[in-house]
């Protein structure tokens, strides 16, 4: 099936550029250095007035924390692991975890970013979204 | 100023009810909570209600017009699962001007059904996707930076619900009063790992309301059943790098307990009783420590010595807590100061906690940002 339409971020942090190359996007604040996932009018943190600056987070980062869903919304695959990500330039971000056994998760254990079609979705003009997942480093995506 | 302090309260039985009306539900508790004050609604001056899904919908002005249309100012609160504390922190702080001498508080809920959390968003339906937001994970997630940090076990997490089931069996007015020991508790269906069903607060309709006075009134009216407010306090959430991508129930709760502890001149030391925030069993773990009632990394070692069951050293959740007596939203915060104001009174029975004096309640309110109400009570 021939689709023209450019791919669309399939969630807040995604970026993806006219050639639809796709990157995930941070904000950090140029006085106190504080990292968010959404631009804000000032930071949040130290309240400076500029605006928090736009930068391309790293695919690499330590597993913070997680939970092993079990039950989950209907029609919601189950189980899966549900982990929060430091970054290693500092942007923290919420996805799933995968081709990881629960007994193996740690804190701190290194994990990177893959960029994914987001589940297969598309939108009604048929443009499919990118999303990201996490996998331990050195596993296959 | 003023001190000010509680001379009626009253809830209903939390349940479900499918043939009543959110504000039937609040106009009963209203009722009760005025008959227990030797009040009339006449007598009130201003009316705070609190809802955390029904609050837009004039949920005060609806309770009178079950009890009686006086015309007072009535406002509307909602602050998550702080709506409660947050409308007594009105009425309050109404009272502290001199504006009031008397005012209703009204918490009234009735939740919608299945798993709470999340909202929808343009694109993909997130869930599964990108981590889970169902209020489970979320507290699972923060209850496993303290496993990681304190070696705290599933058990530990567990115990949390053996003990506030056990509690509720005292407490007639409870959702549930069955125990639960600890290997139903871990044979329960995992939700959220370390989160059994069990270690989940139970899902259920309420109402809760309160009178509070001026201390003139409450000499007119008689201080032998009155309840003093010491401390009343909330906070909203300040910078944490990693929220809100992750729930951060931590340093909200800190901050609203510094404050409530500082205005009440007292320590966790002086208190003789907790009704804290058990939304999860996880979530009662990680307030022992930001109420200061042990110290960092004590908290699992706290609940599997009992000293926070009853009998214990600084009993916790007395009445069942949300894991038990159960979770009306918009209520919750008004029902775990009914709890205190009862025990402080020495009215509750079986579950009387002797020589109770002064007591705490606390409650987090999370909707990807966050909330938190302490208050300090002591017998008048």
């Amino acid at each position: 099936m021939e689709n023209s339409t450019l791919a669309k971020p399939g969630t807040k942090v995604v970026r993806v550029g006219p050639d639809g190359s796709a990157w995930i996007e941070g904000y950090r604040c140029q006085a106190c250095g504080a990292v968010v996932t959404v631009a804000t009018m000032a930071c949040r943190s130290c309240t400076s007035r500029t605006p928090p600056a736009a930068f391309r987070a790293t695919d690499h980062g330590k597993l913070f924390s997680w939970a092993v869903v079990h039950r989950s919304y209907p029609g919601i695959a189950v189980p899966f692991v549900s982990a929060i990500v430091d970054l290693d330039d500092g942007l923290s971000l919420k996805g799933t975890l995968r081709n990881v056994e629960a007994n193996a998760l740690r804190s701190g254990m290194p994990v990177v970013v893959v960029l994914d079609d987001a589940g297969g979705t598309h939108d009604k003009h048929g443009a499919s979204y990118v999303g990201f997942h996490f996998v331990p480093e050195g596993a296959h995506a | 100023m003023t001190d000010v302090f509680i001379v009626g309260a009253g809830m209903i039985k939390f349940g479900r009810y499918p043939d009543r009306t959110y504000f039937q539900l609040g106009a009963e508790a209203a009722l009760m909570a005025l008959d227990d004050a030797g009040l009339g609604i006449k007598d009130v001056g201003a009316v705070y209600a609190s809802s955390t899904f029904n609050a837009a919908s004039m949920l005060g002005q609806k309770i009178l017009q079950q009890i009686g249309q006086t015309g007072v100012p009535c406002i509307n609160v909602s602050n998550a699962c702080a709506s409660g504390a947050s409308a007594v922190r009105e009425a309050f702080t109404g009272i502290k001007s001199g504006l009031y001498d008397i005012v209703l508080v009204v918490g009234a809920e009735k939740n919608p059904s299945g798993m709470l959390g999340g909202s929808p968003v343009d694109g993909p339906p997130p869930e599964g996707l990108f981590g889970s937001v169902t209020m489970p994970a979320l507290f699972a997630e923060a209850g496993m930076v303290h496993t990681n940090a304190y070696g705290t076990t599933l058990e530990q997490f567990a115990q949390v619900a053996v003990k506030n089931h056990h509690h509720a069996t005292m407490n007639p007015k409870a959702a549930y009063q069955k125990e639960t020991p600890l290997d139903m508790v871990l044979a329960s269906e995992m939700i959220a790992y370390p989160l059994t069903k069990l270690m989940c607060s139970a899902n259920v309709d309420g109402a809760a309301a309160l009178v509070l006075v001026s201390e003139k009134r409450a000499r007119e009216l008689g201080m032998a059943r009155a309840v003093r407010i010491r401390g009343s306090a909330m906070a909203s959430d300040v910078f944490e790098p990693r929220s809100p991508e992750m729930l951060e129930p931590n340093s909200v709760t800190r901050l609203a307990a510094a404050r409530a502890y500082e205005m009440a001149g007292v320590g966790p030391e002086d208190l003789d009783l907790v009704e804290l925030h058990d939304c999860f069993a996880t979530a009662e773990i990680l307030h022992y420590e930001n109420l200061g009632l042990c110290a960092a990394g004590e908290a699992g070692r706290m609940i599997s010595s009992g000293e926070t069951a009853l009998g214990g050293r600084i009993p916790v959740n007395v009445s069942g807590g949300l894991l038990s007596k159960g979770h009306p939203i918009g209520a919750t915060g008004v029902a775990n100061m009914i709890e205190i104001v009862e025990q402080l009174r020495g009215e509750v029975g079986a579950r009387q906690v002797s020589g109770a004096r002064i007591g705490m309640t606390h409650v987090l309110g999370f909707g990807g940002s966050s909330a938190a109400g302490v208050h300090i009570f002591e017998k008048a």
